[in-house]
């Protein structure tokens, strides 16, 4: 019992220390001087909260969109269902340079589906909707995935149950599924909503302006080179550190309950 | 009260073969069958979760066919009692009343009252995970009962709980039944259960009514060997047609019961079905009690919980299945021991005859 105890714990000590090394080293490397004119910098606060912005319309509206998917997966059988489930992985997949590609053909001003939102004001190009749109395009597995789990897990009968005692299709839906599914929806809103953060290949094929934070990185390196683009990095590492810290708390407390 | 007609009904592999029922308000109705046999499909088929293909249902005088569950007011605990995992005893209670928009005070009222009914007035603001087995039972019975419905069904209500709080809760159940007057149709595999239970007794297999009818004259007059042996009856003596017209049995002459069945045309012949508790050993009632006398080997002697079991074997070949009381062997006062020769006799009350198919 007590060899298993170590060599368990020194495997999941190997990995933790492959994650964290990397980010301590940046953020120790910073100089402080750098780091707080950085902090102090319009162009990188806006950047900083302009990412934040669109990976949470991001992920409010595959929230919106992708619960119903998810339940209709967990519930529904029918021809095609791993097909769709397919589909929704496969962002994970592809190169997100391709998926930023593949986006700009259909949103961009060449193909009707562009022009469609053209004509009612809404440009996918440049703009914070196109950011918002390449991040969702590539983070919606993390939501999709988790929620279907959450539905999954839920035993149908409970829902049945309501159904017997007065509730309509909707009613049962919102009182009972939708509160029990809450926490692993919370949790793969938090992933979804990190990993739209961290997006750089689609988001610079559709919008290289206005820059998010990842993009900010990429022209600074590339610019300016290694010590002015670590600032940037660690900011944006230690605002999202605090940023999920609370969030992962808000779900524990869900578990809790 | 409820009434089904024709009900047909394919899910996957499994189907529903024109089943129809009818149960009579108040009514306390057992579908008994194995597992696996399509009872909770007709269960939550009556509740209005499957489309059916075929047939109409009728409940409280009315064609609640293509009525939503929503719309049946039928009462539904399942097995595992499906409570709302994040809603207290009180709010799963109040969750049908809720919906109804019963008044708060006028639902809190309703509440208490099968609450304090039903004994757990002490457990209402517990959550599912903390309680017992059996108080998840009446949870789930208060659950459905406060919204008094037409019909309460049943899935198999006593099954995932320990010996004891199963007795007590078929006991409970029983006073429910008699107090509040409610029809119910419960669903079983277990023959105590239903016995305990039913006013009517349905049995099922394979998507099918095998018969129904008072739990007396179901087991008296078993339709087929399959009801026999859903029955707990073990015993079968294959009976020939002799040159003469009679029937023959491997054991000899034994006076068969007159039964319809005898005008059926059955050309593999019949069984005589005998219960276990017609088989007697060392016979001491008057001789016109039996139908049968003679002589049988112990086979196997099993000591089970409270009674012995007993396996004879007729020089015929022909077995026999019974079981002594602790009183009945005390009274006899003798030792059971394999090989031994024993006087048997089979009762003529109980004896009955059905088409070997």
């Amino acid at each position: 019992m007590k060899s298993f105890k170590i060599i368990i714990g020194c495997l999941a000590t190997i990995l933790l220390l492959m994650v964290v090394i990397p980010l301590l080293r940046m953020i120790l490397a910073a100089d402080p001087g750098i780091l707080k004119t950085t902090l102090t910098e319009p162009e990188v606060t806006q950047s900083i909260f302009l990412t934040l912005r669109c990976a949470l319309w991001a992920t409010l509206v595959c929230a919106f969109l992708g619960i119903p998917l998810a339940y209709i997966l967990a519930r529904w059988q029918f021809p095609g269902r791993s097909l769709i489930q397919g589909l929704i992985d496969l962002p994970v997949m592809i190169p997100h340079t391709a998926a930023g590609i593949a986006l700009l053909m259909v949103y961009g001003k060449k193909f009707f589906m562009g022009k469609a939102f053209g004509s009612i004001g809404v440009s996918f190009v440049g703009t914070e909707a196109g950011i918002s749109l390449a991040m969702a395009f590539v983070s919606l597995p993390f939501l999709v995935n988790a929620a279907r789990d959450g539905f999954f897990s839920i035993d149908p009968r409970l829902e049945r149950v309501a159904r017997t005692l007065g509730a309509s299709p909707w009613k049962a839906f919102f009182r009972v599924s939708l509160p029990l599914a809450w926490r692993p929806i919370l949790s793969g809103g938090i992933m979804m909503w990190a990993r739209g953060i961290s997006e750089f290949g689609a988001v610079i094929v559709l919008a290289y302006h206005p820059m998010t934070a990842p993009v900010l990185i990429w022209e600074r390196f590339e610019s300016y080179g290694l010590k002015y683009a670590r600032p940037v990095a660690v900011v944006l590492i230690l605002l999202c550190l605090i940023i999920f810290a609370i969030l992962r708390g808000i779900a524990g407390k869900q578990r809790e309950v | 009260m409820l009434r089904l007609q024709d009900i047909r009904l394919t899910l996957g592999d499994f189907r529903l073969h024109n089943i129809s029922l009818h149960t009579k308000p108040g009514e306390y109705m057992v579908l008994l069958g194995p597992t696996g046999t399509g009872k909770t499909v007709l269960l939550e088929t009556i509740a209005g979760m499957h489309q059916i293909e075929n047939g109409r249902i009728f409940i409280h005088g009315k064609d609640a066919t293509c009525l939503p569950p929503e719309k049946r007011n039928l009462g539904v605990v399942y097995q595992d009692y499906a409570l709302f995992p994040h809603l207290t005893v009180r709010k799963n209670i109040a969750f049908g009343l809720e919906l109804r928009g019963e008044p708060r005070p006028k639902a809190k009222e309703a509440v208490e009252k099968v609450a304090n009914f039903l004994d757990i007035g002490q457990i209402l603001d517990r959550r599912p995970v903390n309680l017992s087995g059996g108080e998840r039972q009446r949870v789930a019975l208060a659950r459905a009962l406060v919204l008094e419905p037409y019909v309460l069904l049943l899935d198999e209500p006593l099954s995932a709980l320990d010996r004891s709080t199963r007795d007590r809760l078929r006991r409970e159940l029983k006073r429910i039944h008699k107090e509040l007057g409610v029809t119910i149709v419960h669903i079983t595999h277990d023959l105590t259960e239903a016995f305990f239970l039913a006013d009517h007794l349905a049995v099922m297999k394979d998507g099918n009514i095998l018969q129904e009818g008072r739990p007396q004259d179901v087991l008296k007059r078993p339709r087929n060997r399959v009801v026999a042996e859903l029955l707990g009856i073990e015993n079968f003596i294959p009976l020939t047609m002799g040159t003469t017209g009679g029937l023959l049995s491997p054991v000899g002459p034994i006076e068969i019961p007159p039964a319809p069945v005898y005008s059926m045309e059955s050309p593999k012949g019949f069984y005589l079905t005998v219960p276990g508790w017609c088989v007697e050993v060392f016979p001491q009632k008057g001789k016109n009690q039996y139908a049968w006398t003679g002589e049988m080997k112990i086979l196997a002697v099993n000591f089970m919980d409270g009674h012995l079991e007993l396996e004879l074997g007729h020089s015929s070949g022909q077995r026999l299945r019974t079981s002594l009381s602790k009183r009945e062997m005390e009274a006899l006062s003798v030792s059971f021991e394999i090989g031994e020769s024993l006087s048997v006799a089979l009762l003529r009350e109980g004896l009955h005859v059905i088409p070997r198919s």
